[in-house]
């Protein structure tokens, strides 16, 4: 069995276990941390989220591919907003990472490496169901 | 007179795995039991919750066309069953790691209930191997 084949097989299974061990990890954070966890906290993780189902809707046949064509314009305006999403989302995760290690009143360094940790596993788990998923 | 004997072989072999496999299963229910009852602590029935729906995307969506979930297909639902049933595999690991980590359970209950989740994945797997072995003999 090709590599190709068996991507096409157990891909979304991956992809599926990647985006629970991503949402996951951010349970955990919450459940332990000691203070209150904000409800900004959360926001990159759910963006995460939104931007993997966002770019999910994009059927891998329909895209065009030569960059000065006006076809398919609204497709590509799709993906690039579920770009935006995502990216953005990881950067506000990293950041309040940041601010979690200065800030010693806040939730604790945990948290902020669960949500990157969120972040990027739904972002690749997104991103494994999009290239294996069969037409 | 072979051909007699060669069936009553695969008939005693195909029931020794199903004693296997029911032996499997019930080790797991016994050390899933157990991680509870010895430390008496009954959080970890938590996990439970997440083995009852492991199998629901599978029994729903995936029907009983066994062979699909193994092979590449082009069915969205059998995508989604996929990935639903990778999300509740790895919330089987999940669960107990962060009972442990939030101080509720101790390390003896958190090995005894990840043994237990490897010992139904094992009869899981013996299980799928018995239903491919069936299919090839009844091609006589």
């Amino acid at each position: 069995m090709e590599l190709g084949e068996l991507w096409a097989i157990f891909g979304p299974g991956v992809a599926g276990a990647v985006f629970g061990a991503g949402w996951w990890f951010w349970v955990d954070a919450v459940v332990c941390s000691s203070v209150n966890v904000p409800f900004l906290h959360y926001l990159p993780g759910i963006f995460a989220t939104i931007a993997a189902l966002m770019f999910n809707c994009v059927r891998r046949e329909d895209i065009d591919y030569s960059p000065y064509d006006d076809g398919e314009w609204r497709l590509k305006l799709w993906l690039f907003f579920a770009y935006v999403v995502s990216f953005v989302s990881l950067a506000a995760s990293v950041g309040l990472l940041i601010q979690d290690s200065i800030v010693k009143s806040g939730p604790s360094v945990w948290t902020g490496t669960a949500g990157v940790l969120q972040c990027v596993f739904v972002l690749i788990s997104g991103l494994i169901y999009w290239t294996s998923h069969p037409e | 007179m072979m051909a007699d004997l060669l069936g009553y072989l695969r008939n005693c072999l195909q029931t020794r795995k199903l004693a296997v496999l029911a032996i499997l299963v019930s080790g797991g229910i016994v050390l899933q039991i157990l991680a509870c009852a010895l430390y008496n602590n009954w959080w970890p029935m938590l996990s439970v919750i997440i083995y009852v729906l492991l199998p629901m995307p599978l029994m729903f969506l995936a029907g009983s066309d066994g062979y699909s979930l193994l092979s590449e297909s082009d069915n969205g639902w059998v995508t989604a069953t996929k990935f639903l049933t990778g999300a509740s595999a790895i919330g089987s690991i999940a669960v107990p790691a962060i009972l442990k980590h939030a101080g509720v359970i101790g390390w003896g209950a958190l090995v005894m209930e990840l043994s237990s989740y490897f010992i139904f994945l094992l009869a899981i797997l013996v299980y799928i191997r018995m239903n491919d072995d069936g299919d090839d003999y009844n091609f006589f």
